[in-house]
């Protein structure tokens, strides 16, 4: 390489030599450059004081705190903005690279699934038609506490991080846990929740893969959008 | 506390695992990967933008696609690059919405700033902020990413999704308006002696 070509090569690589990112053995080659040549050696001086002056102390300190709640309100008031793995299972829209041709023997297994799935959503529905789900519902209970939801958490999930996860979706735990492990929430910030409070706050706990189910209770609280986990994404 | 960083094995790793529980809706995590990210990009957006409110918009939407497509993030790059590019292209779209005020900064022919030597570290960095704003915005993003988040040369390009070579010319354009606008850089080597060799 001429020196003519060192020279241009090292100098489009300054900035990086002194920001620290260059590799060995191009480092090696510049800084040798560097040595031999004061144009090189006076630019990497300014290159080094722009990286100081811009990798300073913030003068101003930026809470990411405020700005994270806003982003959690407009990620809340869009349900359909859950990560997309569950959106494609919901709405059944195989993804682009799905679309494209399976051999045929996939076609058999995919459908030898499908037979499966079926079979056991009607026999889950069944069992969920008996009674031992209705007694959760108890209007009774409804009449009694209006503005709760009624919440189940997956069984593995410790209770530090229900407490953790109800804390984080702006709910209070008013209610059980019962023989069953339900528990019954509210708002954090609200004493008698209106129904629009509650559906955004059951939304919110729904978004939630540890959440089982959540399910309101009153009657004038009943978004439709709300459903069993289970069933809504069949 | 340390600060977190961006780069390290240690903290790829760790963000890598963060951003696999978003894709399954960890809330948790997703404010430990908002705020890892928060402050850094606040500032750099805030110095391009001028305003804590752009920022804050260009961040949030950057965060928005990466809770919806968390899944889609299959390690094949770093998480910082991956999540920088996003923000690189919301970035680049907010200027893009601002066209027109953008073209007649860029129609204007720059002129160095005042002859006031900067007094401090912190007056030439005031000054640096006012010299970036007048360079198109793909050199401006490139310095920033480049002197104040200290990405390499292959992590620029891959952030600004272009040919490493791109990265290199916007780089050695920007020097060379910079040096134009800011006189006082020339000939220095700290910031203490800055304007000393005008």
């Amino acid at each position: 390489m001429s020196a003519a070509m060192r020279h241009e090569e090292s100098w489009l690589l300054l900035p990086w030599l002194a920001n620290g990112r260059l590799s060995q053995a191009e480092r090696a080659r510049v800084e040798e450059h560097v040595h031999g040549c004061t144009e090189c050696a006076t630019e990497l001086a300014q290159q080094r004081l722009m990286c100081e002056v811009l990798t300073e102390p913030d003068r101003v300190t930026y809470a990411p705190g405020p700005s994270f709640r806003k982003l959690m309100e407009r990620i809340d008031a869009r349900p359909a903005a859950a990560p997309e793995r569950r959106a494609a299972r919901v709405h059944g829209f195989p993804a682009p690279a799905l679309s494209a041709w399976r051999p045929p023997g996939l076609a058999f297994a995919a459908s030898f699934v499908a037979v499966v799935g079926l079979t056991a959503a009607f026999a889950t529905a069944y069992h969920w038609s008996q009674p031992v789900y209705t007694t959760r519902s108890d209007m009774r209970a409804a009449e009694a506490a209006p503005g709760v939801l009624h919440i189940a958490f997956v069984p593995s999930l410790p209770v530090g991080q229900a407490e953790e996860l109800l804390r984080s979706a702006g709910a209070r735990v008013v209610e059980g846990p019962d023989p069953s492990g339900i528990f019954g929430v509210a708002p954090s910030g609200s004493t008698q929740a209106d129904a629009r409070e509650l559906r955004t706050l059951a939304q919110r706990l729904h978004a939630d893969t540890r959440v089982l189910w959540v399910e309101p209770l009153a009657a004038a609280a009943a978004p439709p959008a709300v459903q069993e986990r289970g069933t809504r994404e069949r | 506390m340390a600060e977190p960083t961006y780069r390290g094995a240690v903290g790829t790793a760790r963000e890598t695992d963060l951003i696999a529980r978003v894709a399954e809706g960890d809330r948790r995590a997703f404010e430990e990967l908002y705020n890892l990210y928060h402050r850094r990009m606040a500032r750099f957006l805030t110095r391009l933008t001028h305003r804590y409110d752009v920022a804050e918009e260009i961040i949030n939407d950057t965060f928005w696609v990466v809770w919806r497509k968390a899944r889609e993030f299959r390690g094949d790059s770093q998480p910082s690059t991956w999540i920088l590019g996003i923000a690189y292209r919301k970035a680049r779209n907010a200027f893009r919405s601002a066209a027109r005020l953008q073209e007649k900064n860029l129609a204007a022919a720059p002129e160095p700033l005042t002859n006031d030597e900067p007094a401090s570290a912190e007056e030439l960095r005031d000054w640096l902020g006012q010299a970036l704003a007048q360079l198109p915005v793909e050199q401006r993003l490139a310095v920033e990413l480049c002197y104040e988040l200290g990405y390499s040369c292959e992590e620029i390009a891959a952030i600004m999704n272009c040919p490493v070579n791109t990265v290199k010319t916007r780089l050695f354009h920007a020097r060379a308006k910079l040096q134009k606008l800011l006189p006082q850089l020339a000939g220095t080597t700290t910031p203490g002696d800055a304007g000393g060799g005008r």
